[in-house]
Order: C-alpha cells, then structure tokens, then sequence
C-alpha cells in the first residue's frame, strides 16, 4: 500500500519535474530593454492640479553612499502576473526601472493579488518585512491601500489609475486618451471595411473614454469608421477574449484592439483570422502579430517612478495627483508592423505630432454621443477628472457603455 | 487482578490510543509536508524556509494569528451549512450558490437603506442573506422532496447560476463608471464591527455560537435525534412517521441559509463591498472541511484553523520566496489527498 | 445580420464548444463507469498548463497536445487511487484534485505567461481558400477541432458497441452485479478514468494551445463545472453531447453578438439559461431519470476481499 502512494504521487511529480527542469531559471529575465535615463529636468512629469513643487529640483538618488541596508524598500502589487507581456508587465518594468537607477532600494513583489480586501494583508505582509513604499497598481488596490494609509502613516502609498488622495496616499498614471487618438488615426487609415472592434474587460470610465479617443482619431481621416465593442468583464479571461476577438471579426471587422490585461489572446487571435491588430498596455504585444500589427502604444513609467521613490528617499515626496503623457515620456508608441504602408506611418506621425504639440485637443466641443445629446460643449474641453466617469460612447460606437 | 489494576488497565489503553491518533496525525502530517517539500525543491525553493516562513507569519505574530482567524471564518460557516444537512442524509455541494445568493440580498440591503444606524443595517443585511441562501437552497429541497431532482445535481447546477445572477445585479443596477466588477463601497454603518485592532469581525463570534448551537442541537434534541434517524435510514424513519420530505426541505433551507448568512458577513465584514466573483471556491472548501470532519463540531473547528494557516502563510510565501500564491493549493491538496487516502500503512503503527 | 455574422456566430460555437466537448466526452465515460470527476477543473488547468509550457519549449504543438492529453490520464490516476483503491468520497476526492490542478497549474504555466507559441496549424477545408479571407478563415479548422465529432462517435462505439463498453456500463450500473459477472471493476473504473482524462487532456490542449493560444491562471474558468453540467443534460449519452456542447458555446456567441449590435439584453442572465434548461429537462424527466444516470453512480464499490 505504502509502495502504491508513493508511485502515484512519483508519477506525478516526476511529470512536474520534467515540465519544470526546462525552466528552472526564468523567473530571473526581467527587466526592461528600455534605456536608463537619469531623471532630469525634461522628463519631469506634468504634474496636474496642486503643483506643489517643481519636480526638476529632485536630484536622483543615484549618489547616495551605499549604506548597509536598503535606503529604501519597496512593495509592488501587481493584480495579475508580471510576465503577461501587458500592463502587469509595464507596471513590473516600470517599478524595475528604479532599482536600475536607485542601487539602494530593495523591492518586494507580488504578483496575482486579489482584490479589495484581499490585497490587505499583502501589503500588511509588506509593511511588515518593512516596505516604506508601496505601489499598488490594480485598479481594485486603491480602497484596501487607501484604508491601509490611514493604518500608516509613515508609509507612502502610490496607486496606479485612480482618484481618491490623502497625506501619504497619491495616484500616478499614464494618460493614454491622446495616444488612443493617435492609434485611431492608424486605424481609420488600415481598415478596409470600416469597422474596428475592441475588445475591452469592463465598461468602466476610463475603458469608455480610450474607446472614444480611438473613434474620434478613426473619424478624423475616415468619417465612415464604426467601432463594434465587446466587453468580457474580466481583466485576464482568455477564454472570453478569443470568444469576444472571434465574434467581432465575425462581423466584419478587419482591425482589433483591446483594453484586457494581456493582449496575448486578442491579438493571436486576430492574428490567426486574418485581422489587423493595435496593441495596448506593453509594447512587448507586437510579438504575438508579427504579420498584422499596425502600432501600438504601451506605458512607460520608469522615470516617473524612479522620481516618486527618490522623493521618498530624500523625505520630499508630496501626495500629487500625477497623470503623464506620451509627451513626458510616461507613454510611448510602438514600431510600425510590416504591413502598414509609408504614407499612412506619416499621416500618423503627423497627428502624433499635432497631439504633442497641443494643436490637437482631443475631446474638444462639440462632441456628441450615440443619441446624439452633446455632451461636451461647443469650446470646452474634457477634462481628465471627467473623464474616469465617461458613462457614454460617441457616434460611431456600436455597443452599450454601461 | 484487582479492582485498581483493571483501572489501569483501560487507562493504559486510552492512553494508547490517545499517543496512536497523535502518532498518525503526526505521520500524515509529516507525509504531507514531506510531498511538498519535493514540489519545492523541484522548483528550486527552500522548503524548510518556506515552512519556517508559514508558521512564523501566521502563529508568530499576533497580526498573523488574527488574519488565520478572518480566513477561517467564512470556513467555519460554510462548513457548518454543509455538515447540517449531511446529518439527515443530503448531500449539499451548493454552498458556494447559496453564498452568493446570500451575500447579494445582503448587498440590496446595504445599498437601499444607507441611511439606517448600524444597529439596524447590519442585522437587517444578516437576515437578508439567510433568507437569499435559504431562498436558492428550497429549490433543491424542494425538489428533492418531490422526488424529481437529485440534490447533489440540484445544488452544483445553481452554484453555477447563482454568480451570474450576481454579476447581472452588480452590472446592471449597482455599477457606476469608476467601478470595475463591483459595487460603489457600502456606508459605514453598513460594516460589521470589528475586534482587537484587527480585521476579526462579528461574524467570528456568530460562527461560533452557530458551532455550538449545532453540537447542542445534534446531540440533546429531540430534533436531532429524528435527523439522525432519518440520516441512517430514510426508509425506516417513514415507516416510524417522521416527516421525511418537510424535513429535507427545512434542513436543506436551514443549510441554505447558514451558508447565505457566511455570503452576508463576507460582503458586510471582509470586504464591504459585492465583488463579482468575491468567493474563489469558499463554498465547495466548506463542503472538503465538513467532509473531512465528518460534520464534528469541534473537528470543523480545527480543520479550518489548519486550512486557514496553509493559506494564510502561502500569502507570506510569495514575498520571501517568491512562489505564485496559487501554489498553496497544492499543500492544501496534499493535505486533503492523504487524509482521503486514509492510508493504512499509518493505522499499523504502534508506539 | 449579415450572413458572415451568422456563419461567423456557428463558427465561433464550434471553436469554443471543441474543448467543452472533449471534457464532456471524457466525463461521459467517468461517470458511466459511476465516478463522478468534480476535478476536471483542476485536471483541465493541469493539462492546458503542461501542453502551453511543452509547446512553448519544444515549439512543436502537437508534442503540447500529446503532453496535455498524457497529464490528464495521469492527473486522473490520483482520483482512481483515492476513489477506486482507497474508496474516498467521490465528491471530495474530486473537489481536493480541483485545488491540487489549481496550485500545480500554477508553477508549471507561470514561466510561460505571456510568450509567444506556435498555435496548433489551422487548416484549410478544400474549396474554401478561393473565398475571401474572412469567411475562408471563419472555418479553418485546427485538427483537434476536425476529430472532436468523430472522437464522440469514437466514444459511442466503445461504450455501446464494445464488449469494454458492455463492461463499463455494467459496472457503472451495479459494480457487485459486474464482478460477480467476472468482470473486475477496479480495472475498468481506472482504464475509464485515464480514457477520459486524456479527453479530458485534449479539450484542455485545445483551449490553451490552439483556441486562446495563452496560458493564464484559472483559465478554464468554470468549464470542468459545465462539462458535468452537460454530461447530465445529455442523458449521459457521448452523441446527444455535441448538441449541448454546441448549445453552450452557441449560447456564448449569440450573446456576444448581441452585445456587439448594441441589443440591451444582460449577457449574465442568457449565461444562465442552459443550467437552467438543464436543471428544467432533469425536472421533466422526473422519477424517469433513473433509466438515463448510471444506478451506481457515485457510490463506492466496496469490493471482496
């Protein structure tokens, strides 16, 4: 009997070790290609409503002596896992970015952290093995980190994509709403049958507002562009996201993009059918359309981050409402795939450019919605913090926003 | 052989047997740590740190212990809701249906009164999930009763439709732009309180009162009694005029609505708020506890401490480690697979 | 609706239904030998977990595939251990194999999340190559796609055409009655449980390798649960199977193309509609049931000893 378990269990685990042996060491290659710039006055990211301080002043910590332990220890949390070539990657990238500049600190990870309040005791266990920063990237983060802040008060706590603030709780973020423009503009000029479709995980203030940039950039070169959207209300579903990528093909659209996590499924999928893709998130996604990848454009916060932790290193830091964009270097745009045609590389960078420059702003009035109410006025302009609560799609979207 | 020596005699062999279950617990443990031991060292961890690492974090500080208490409590009721029925004979898989169905009505209650005191609000939220999970559990009762669908079916169908029924209210009622998969958070009066500067809520309590309600019920009642009957043999227990079919409808419901009551503290104590898929399996690892302790009070009790260490510490694992957090299952599974393998090669040994 | 939505609609059914029905075959055979597998979920995970890491180190999928379907026979051994040698409770055991495939999945996938593998080769249907490129797409079809039919007729055969099949069945039915017959049911209780862990394997394959092409945590996300709920909606028959796989999947697709056309219809409440039906049939068919399930089903054959 004794001999019978332990051949079952052997036969299992012998399996285990033979799946396993060829990996032993992957969980080291991290870290990104992306260049180590020193933060400097140009990098410094525009810093929206109580510009408290100028950011230039901030001199890296770089310099700082080599103590015996860490100056500082950092706690990342990641919703889903760092190698999913998407956001948690970018995130994961960007938190890496300040050890690569700041020698002294020490990160902590962990990755596949569940919500709300299920994240609590990760960064209890964080603060405990004595992080004095924590990144909380996930969307569903921001409450558990914000209770926590209030917990400790020596612990500055930075979250990803969110609004609420307090004295050692802050937001940052990328701001794609400009370079969604931009990839629309792609879009519009690639599709054949005017349709575009987007695969996003839930209607959610922000999802709505990337998919309006994107239409608006579509219709700004191709008045006829319509964008079908399917939700699959999660953030890492596959399953859902090849059923979602399927169907919209299946009704004619010939260029994909997304709004999950990873865009692995979406755009093999597309990919595999024939169907233009844009990626999002990571600009590692160009991998999986090697054919039919138009552009995409991912985040990239390593600087800013490098200059939140040094300000918490030299006791400067200040709880400000940060939102970068392509401009400040926070987001950037991926190469072009080897299907998309010369004039239309230089229509788009045009309208890259004219977003850098200012001269477009992209939710200026009138904008109307799929009722055709307006919805920002003729001269105004959509502001950021209205724009996390956008529960309406302009004309042209075919799917419901709630 | 005297009196006295005949008194030592049976002494001596409760001892025996006392040092025996001890001596096989500890063999099944070690067994157990043993098999995860190989899977960590397979993928090039440190298993004794990484056991040093679970118990420290969990039983080492008192922050540990207090979240091996949170996680545990939910168990606790879950299991409860489990080993009620099992008593009269059926075989309740749906408590993670029940679950949800509880913690929903409880929601609709925090979000549609906001504006009662917290003495008021939570109670009312308690009793709105007994009677969303006894709701979902007369179905399958009732059916049963009517001898047309077998409970086991019933119940694993409805754990299936009951989370989309949530997501459909979470969506399509509670859901504002700047929220994911769940609702706006709840009004504080619509929080359990909690105890010991720590996240142990109310419900820890009422999960204990529950336990020893059931012990009392199950061995001093006359209602007990009959379920028992009616648990060993149905077919007997007719002839002898109990009410077999009202009592499957009332214990299921009751079962039902324990596990509704677990889906209510959850959304009101742990989370104050409905996330869409708030459960991650809570409710069939209420169904493995009641199993494994043969629906014993005090066994509940204990498994879900054990259950409830294993996972709290696999969150530790992963900061100092760096394992995926998911691989907690597998010692929790190690755990289960040898109990239900009752190996024997552990029966024979004596001391 | 176009014609593409439509034909797109049945092609994105059977792309999404293959793996579905793979599952439901192999707990076909399970439960018709009377075990019911409560952990196809984690075996499923396991599978999909050790083809995607196979695949992504050799670069061959079928050698994915092949992996897949080996570590659901084998995954499946743990259950015939504890059920059939150690007679554990079937729903437990079931339940502890679903949270072991939860954790293992996890180790062996996560190097692999997020890399690029050679999806299983889709194949073009003769005659369809001259349409355009997405129709002709639309039914392209990998080969776990084009044997999953066969594959059901393959398991109709063996279950009620064989003599093995006569054996499974009985013993499914009444394992005293069957070993008094000669027959052995530990024997056929373990060669049904690897049969329909390697089903149970290539449907997992099929979701990972060849339909999302990615390996994420939890992936399967509820399928194992679904395939016991059709194998009950099917009456336990591998042919009326195709048809409830299909009305799963096509149940999904209809409501995403629903959702893309703007109709306000929840897709949470069309999701719940076919446990509902199934729940709806097991009602109709009332007291009858007992002549479709296994009589034996779930019980623990005791065996001589």
């Amino acid at each position: 009997m004794k001999s019978k378990i332990f051949y079952t269990f052997l036969a299992v685990l012998m399996v285990a070790a033979l799946l396993l042996s060829a990996c032993g060491t992957t969980d080291e290659e991290q870290t990104t290609e992306e260049p180590v710039v020193e933060v400097s006055e140009t990098d410094a990211p525009v810093v929206e409503e109580p510009v408290t301080e100028e950011p230039a002043a901030e001199e890296p910590a770089t310099e700082e002596p080599a103590t015996d332990g860490p100056c500082l220890i950092i706690g990342a949390l990641y919703g889903g896992p760092i190698n999913d070539a998407g956001y948690n990657q970018a995130m994961h990238d960007s938190v890496m970015a300040i050890q690569e500049n700041i020698d002294c600190v020490e990160i902590i990870e962990a990755e596949n952290v569940p919500e709300e309040a299920g994240a609590t005791s990760t960064m209890e266990n964080m603060i405990q093995q004595g992080a004095g920063m924590i990144f909380a990237t996930a969307f569903n983060h921001q409450y558990p980190a914000l209770t926590l802040s209030q917990q400790y008060p020596d612990v500055i706590f930075e979250h990803a994509g969110g609004w609420e603030m307090s004295g050692n709780f802050a937001n940052f973020f990328g701001e794609p709403p400009d370079t969604w423009y931009v990839m629309g503009v792609a879009a519009g000029l690639m599709t054949e049958t005017n349709k575009l479709g987007f695969v996003a995980a839930f209607p959610l203030g922000w999802t709505n507002t990337f998919i309006n940039a994107y239409t608006l950039g579509a219709q700004s070169v191709n008045p006829d562009v319509e964008t079908i959207v399917a939700f699959t209300f999660g953030w890492g579903d596959s399953a859902q996201e090849a059923d979602a990528t399927n169907s919209l093909i299946n009704q004619g659209v010939d260029v994909i993009t997304m709004h999950v996590d990873s865009p692995a499924t979406v755009l093999s999928t597309a990919e595999s059918r024939g169907a233009y893709s844009i990626g999002f998130q990571s600009l590692a996604a160009q991998e999986f359309a090697p054919e039919y990848w138009i552009s995409g454009i991912g985040f990239t916060l390593g600087d800013t981050l490098t200059w939140l932790a040094s300000n918490v290193i030299d006791d400067s830091w200040e709880p400000i409402f940060l939102r970068c964009g392509i401009a400040d270097g926070c987001m950037a745009m991926g190469p072009f795939g080897p299907n998309v045609p010369q004039d239309v590389q230089d229509q788009v960078l045009e309208a890259l450019a004219a977003i850098e420059s200012g001269d477009t702003v992209v939710f200026t009035g009138p904008v109307v919605d799929q009722d055709g109410n307006i919805v920002v006025a003729e001269g105004e302009v959509l502001t950021p913090d209205l724009m996390s609560s956008v529960d309406w799609f302009v004309q042209g979207v075919t799917g419901s926003p709630q | 052989m005297s009196q006295n020596d005949k008194n030592m005699l049976k002494w001596n062999q409760i001892f025996q047997k006392i040092l025996d279950s001890a001596a096989r617990y500890l063999m099944m443990g070690f067994v157990v740590l043993f098999l995860f031991g190989i899977i960590l060292l397979i993928t090039g961890k440190d298993p004794i740190q990484s056991y040093k690492d679970i118990l420290t974090s969990t039983l080492g500080s008192q922050y540990g212990f207090s979240e091996v208490i949170v996680t545990m409590t939910p168990m606790l009721i879950t299991a409860l809701a489990v080993a009620l029925p099992t008593r009269i004979g059926l075989i309740n898989i749906g408590g993670e249906g029940q679950l949800y169905m509880g913690a929903l009505l409880a929601t609709w209650g925090a979000l549609t009164f906001e504006t009662l005191p917290v003495w008021a609000l939570v109670p009312l939220m308690g009793l709105l999930g007994i009677i969303g999970g006894a709701l979902w559990a007369f179905i399958p009762g009732i059916l049963k009763s009517l001898g047309l669908v077998n409970e086991t079916i019933a119940t694993l169908l409805l754990n299936l439709v009951a989370p989309s029924i949530v997501a459909y209210f979470v969506f399509g009622f509670w859901h504002s732009p700047m929220d994911t998969n769940k609702t706006p958070n709840f009004v504080d009066a619509a929080q359990l309180p909690t105890f010991f500067n720590s996240r142990i809520d109310l419900s820890f309590f009422i999960a204990l009162v529950l336990l020893a309600i059931f012990w009392y019920l199950m061995k001093y009642t006359r209602w007990g009694l009959e379920m028992r009957a009616i648990g060993g043999n149905p077919q007997a227990a007719k002839r002898n005029g109990l009410p077999i079919n009202k009592y499957w409808v009332i214990v299921l419901c009751i079962g039902g609505a324990i596990a509704g009551l677990a889906g209510a503290a959850q959304v009101s104590g742990f989370y104050g708020v409905l996330l869409v898929n708030f459960s991650r399996s809570l409710g069939y690892m209420g169904f493995l506890i009641s199993w494994l302790s043969f629906g014993d009070p005090i066994g509940i009790f204990i498994t879900s401490f054990v259950v409830s260490v294993i996972i709290t510490g696999g969150n530790m694992l992963q900061l100092t480690i760096g394992i995926p957090y998911a691989v907690i299952n597998i010692l929790l599974a190690l755990t289960l697979f040898v109990v239900l393998a009752k190996p024997t090669f552990l029966k024979r040994i004596t001391i | 609706m176009t014609l593409l939505s439509i034909l797109g609609m049945i092609s994105s059914a059977i792309f999404s239904g293959t793996s579905l029905l793979y599952t439901t075959l192999g707990e076909t055979i399970h439960q018709r030998s009377g075990i019911v597998n409560l952990g196809l979920e984690g075996v499923m995970l396991i599978s999909a977990s050790s083809g995607f890491a196979v695949t992504a180190i050799t670069g061959n999928p079928y050698l994915g595939v092949f992996i897949a379907m080996m570590a659901g026979g084998i995954m499946n051994m743990i259950l015939g251990f504890l059920v059939v040698t150690r007679r554990a409770n079937q729903l437990a055991s079931g339940l502890a194999l679903m949270f072991f495939g939860f954790g293992l999945s996890a180790i062996i996938g996560k190097p692999y999340v997020g890399t690029r593998i050679n999806a299983l080769p889709r194949l073009n249907l003769p005659g369809l190559s001259s349409l355009p490129r997405l129709y002709s797409s639309l039914f392209k079809f990998d080969f776990l796609i084009i044997l999953v039919i066969p594959a059901a007729f393959f398991v109709w055969w063996l279950l009620f055409r064989t003599r093995w099949g006569l054996g499974l069945r009985a013993v499914g039915e009444s394992a005293d009655t069957a070993f008094a017959s000669g027959r052995s049911p530990f024997l056929i209780r373990y060669q049904a449980l690897f049969l329909g862990g390697m089903l149970t394997g290539l449907g997992a394959a099929h979701l990972s390798i060849a339909y999302t092409i990615n390996w994420t945590e939890y992936m399967t996300g509820g399928r194992g649960f679904i395939a016991v709920a059709l194998v009950i909606f099917s009456k336990w028959h591998p042919l009326r199977a195709i048809l409830g796989a299909l009305l799963f999947s096509g149940a999904v697709a209809f409501q995403l193309l629903l959702q893309s056309s703007g109709v306000q219809i929840s897709p949470f409440l069309l999701d719940t509609i076919p446990y509902i039906l199934t729940l709806l049939v097991l009602i109709v068919w009332g007291g009858a049931r007992r002549h479709a399930a296994p009589a034996s089903l779930g019980r623990i054959y005791q065996g001589v000893e």
